[in-house]
């Protein structure tokens, strides 16, 4: 399965570098990178990606909002989305969890064990 | 017939009677014609035998000669009146009646006058008593006494001698005439009043001498001479007994001293009536003498009992007054607090409210005084805080919050707690509680801030900090090069204190968000040994790195708790024992079941879970602390075995989140067994 897509939506550069290449060092995905939430939006609508990784705190339109206009959208509403939050309380965690995403990955996260991870919750084959 | 008396002639005898007595004799016709007379009837009225011969009676004298027998007053010419006994012979000759006259005037006024100077000497008598008597005051009773007696004898001098246990004595109270030396306080020689004397005395008898120096007196030379010094004619001495059952439990007199009376002019006769009435004022005065005892004995109690009411009232005062300050005190220290304090009776009555009352609510303490609290807070607001009341007149304290718009228009953060005020002799009575109210708003916005800057410093850690962990993960798989042995070196040493880093700022967030509550328990049903299993295997990698034999004793019992907390909790504990393990040793896991039985309270079961080690220990005075945020045995531990000095102060919050305890026990360089304590699940049915 080395043909997964992942678009990560992230303002933070760093972060988007180091997800694409932890994810593709580790399982060969390709990694798109959207660095606004309606870019993400385009991008989700343009290229359908087999699962979204979703930043939560982001300028102009934070996670949410993308997330909820994603699932607005019946051209991305059946991509799987995970939340990528620095917020980690279980109350927290349960209200991210409440708005549709499949699950919650909390920050700081090993980029190189990531894809794994994304598997994991997805019930992808590696 | 020698030596017997020949009677004479008794025509001559009854002559001599008749002429020669002292009765007024008289005979009388049948008209009342006097036809003799004798001598002592001519003389009782008046006239001669020859005036009066032939004269009718009734001339002279006005008599109920109906009456065998009378007594009549006989009115004179000159006014004044004669008392008359008559006797009457009637037919004493055929015709002729015997009429026998007394005069008994001087007789009765002799008998008047007798019972005059008794009635006079009772009087005397009462008058003396009434004024020793009238004063309590032995000083006051002894003069009055001296002065009286004095008076009424007419002695030169009276004197009170008091004799002293020692069987000495001296005149203490004297009334004189100036003639005389005044002989008060002086010391009477012992041969003037030998023992002897003293127990005549006692036994009540009275001396009274009408010449010292008559040899029939029988005064002692030494006597005669003493009474000469004072020029002492006659005397009357008389003993004052003092009846001790009135003041002891002794029956009997004493001889208190003697009531003395002087003639110093010239010799006395005492007259029985002067014997009896200084033998009665000595007894009067002996009674006095008791009474004033008495009356010492109860003025001493009185005066100590005065003395103690004083001091007690006394104290009393000073106690009241340390009250009045202290409740005015206390008063000042409730109306100056920032709080509102409050009393609230068994029947939800307000009994006391302070002034803030006033100044945050609007309620002034006069007005709401006595009002139930559904008056005074409203049907809305009443039901609200009614669980709170409830609790705390079932004799609970209670501590809750909750958020009221005061009087500023505001919305503030209260903090209030109910203290029950129980009875002082029965701690199961409830009288009451003590309302306290705290405005917590300003430490409510802190909180709020500090929320807010952890939340952000979460934020602004984790990224930078993903960014970092993640470059440095993939440069370790090479995949973008090689570095050489020392490269790679720093690239381990980084990436190792990277994953404490996260480590650190991971058990901040947990240790703040558990501190402030925030975090929700999810207590369910855990059974204890999978927890334990869990956290093995969570640690097992860990462990066999260090080669570390992890080992769980099994066990059957369910505990009711947050799982992920009490793994969290476990592994935090078994990390510590792995780092402080030396290589190829065992950390045991176990738990045993326990049931506390507190007086008065439902029985508690609760499982002790514990991880023991074979470790370093933990020396005795950090056995406590370690509890305690960064607060590890060595202070190089953190750098050495990559702790953050958080791991045990979570641990202890989570623990106490889940109304248990936790503590350590350790023999130093022999290992250290941590325990803590979870309640048991007992299934109901």
């Amino acid at each position: 399965m080395n043909n997964k897509r992942i678009l990560l939506i992230d303002d933070e550069e760093t972060i988007q570098e180091v997800v694409q290449l932890g994810i593709e060092i580790e399982a060969g995905w390709q990694v798109a990178i959207a660095s606004s939430g309606l870019e993400g939006i385009d991008l989700a609508q343009a290229q359908q990606p087999d699962a979204i990784l979703l930043d939560v705190m982001m300028p102009d339109m934070d996670g949410i909002s993308t997330l909820s206009n994603l699932k607005a959208n019946a051209t991305t509403r059946s991509i799987p989305v995970i939340f990528l939050t620095a917020k980690t309380q279980a109350a927290e965690k349960d209200q991210l969890q409440s708005l549709g995403v499949v699950d919650v990955i909390t920050k700081p996260f090993n980029s190189m064990t990531l894809a794994s991870q994304i598997a994991k919750i997805l019930r992808w084959e590696m | 017939m020698e030596g017997v008396h020949k009677f004479p002639n008794q025509q001559l005898f009854f002559q001599a009677v008749f002429e020669r007595s002292n009765e007024a004799i008289i005979v009388i016709d049948k008209d009342s014609h006097i036809v003799e007379i004798n001598p002592a009837a001519c003389a009782l009225f008046g006239e001669t035998r020859n005036q009066l011969i032939g004269n009718l009676i009734s001339d002279w004298f006005d008599f109920p000669l109906d009456e065998k027998i009378a007594e009549v007053q006989w009115q004179q010419t000159d006014g004044s009146s004669k008392t008359i006994e008559y006797n009457r012979v009637r037919d004493l000759l055929p015709n002729y009646h015997l009429l026998v006259l007394r005069d008994i005037s001087n007789l009765e006024r002799a008998t008047a006058e007798k019972l005059e100077r008794e009635h006079q000497r009772v009087k005397l008598f009462a008058e003396v008593t009434l004024k020793i008597r009238q004063s309590l005051q032995l000083e006051e009773i002894l003069r009055t006494a001296v002065t009286e007696v004095q008076s009424i004898l007419q002695a030169d001098r009276v004197l009170i001698y008091q004799v002293f246990a020692d069987g000495t004595g001296m005149p203490i109270k004297e009334a004189v005439l100036p003639d005389y030396d005044p002989i008060l306080g002086v010391e009477f020689p012992e041969e003037v009043f030998p023992e002897d004397y003293r127990e005549l005395y006692t036994k009540g008898r009275v001396i009274a001498i009408a010449n010292v120096r008559d040899p029939h007196a029988g005064l002692a030379e030494c006597l005669i001479e003493f009474m000469d010094e004072w020029r002492v004619k006659a005397k009357l001495v008389v003993p004052i007994l003092q009846n001790l059952k009135s003041t002891t439990e002794i029956d009997g007199d004493r001889l208190w001293g003697l009531l003395i009376a002087h003639q110093c002019q010239a010799p006395r006769q005492w007259t029985e009536f002067e014997l009896e009435l200084m033998q009665q004022l000595a007894d009067q005065i002996g009674i006095a003498l008791s009474q004033a005892e008495l009356l010492e004995n109860l003025e001493g109690l009185v005066t100590e009992r005065t003395a103690k009411l004083r001091q007690e009232i006394s104290d009393r005062t000073k106690a009241e007054f340390a009250l009045r300050r202290s409740e005015e005190q206390m008063r000042l220290i409730a109306n100056g607090l920032p709080v509102l304090i409050a009393y609230v009776d068994k029947q939800q009555h307000y009994r006391f409210n302070n002034e803030a009352y006033q100044t945050w609510l609007g309620l002034p303490p006069s007005e709401i005084y006595d009002c139930h609290l559904l008056e005074v807070h409203g049907e809305e607001e009443y039901q609200q805080i009614r669980q709170y009341i409830e609790i705390a007149l079932s004799g609970k304290t209670i501590s809750y919050e909750r958020d009221l718009i005061l009087l500023d228009g505001c919305i503030h953060s209260l903090s209030i707690t109910y203290i029950p005020h129980l009875d002082d002799t029965d701690s199961q009575i409830v009288l009451g509680f003590f309302a306290l109210t705290s405005d917590i708003s300003d430490r409510k916005a802190i909180e709020r801030m500090k929320d807010e800057f952890i939340s952000v410093v979460s934020h602004e850690l984790r990224t930078p900090l993903t960014s970092i962990h993640s470059s440095l993960k993939i440069l370790a798989t090479r995949k973008l090069g090689s570095l050489s042995s020392k490269g790679q070196r720093m690239l381990q040493i980084a990436d190792e204190q990277t994953e404490r880093l996260v480590r650190l700022v991971n058990n901040v967030l947990d240790l703040q968000r558990i501190q402030s509550g925030k975090v929700k328990m999810n207590k369910k049903a855990c059974n204890a040994t999978d927890l334990m299993i869990e956290a093995v295997q969570t640690m097992q990698a860990m462990a066999q790195e260090q080669k570390i034999k992890l080992l769980v004793e099994p066990v059957s019992w369910t505990v009711w708790a947050d799982h992920d907390y009490i793994v969290q909790t476990l592994t935090n504990l078994i990390s510590n024992a792995i780092k402080f393990s030396p290589c190829n040793t065992t950390v045991w896991l176990s738990a045993t079941r326990e049931q506390q039985n507190p007086p008065q309270q439902p029985t508690i079961t609760q499982i002790t879970f514990a991880v023991k080690d074979r470790g370093q220990g933990i020396p005795s005075d950090r056995i406590e602390t370690i509890f305690e945020r960064f607060q590890q045995v060595d202070s190089s531990d953190s750098r050495k075995k990559g702790g953050t000095g958080l791991g045990l102060a979570i641990c202890r919050q989570i623990v106490e989140g889940h109304g248990g305890q936790i503590w350590a026990e350790s023999c130093f360089k022999e290992g250290s067994t941590f325990y803590f304590t979870l309640p048991e699940l007992i299934n109901s049915e």
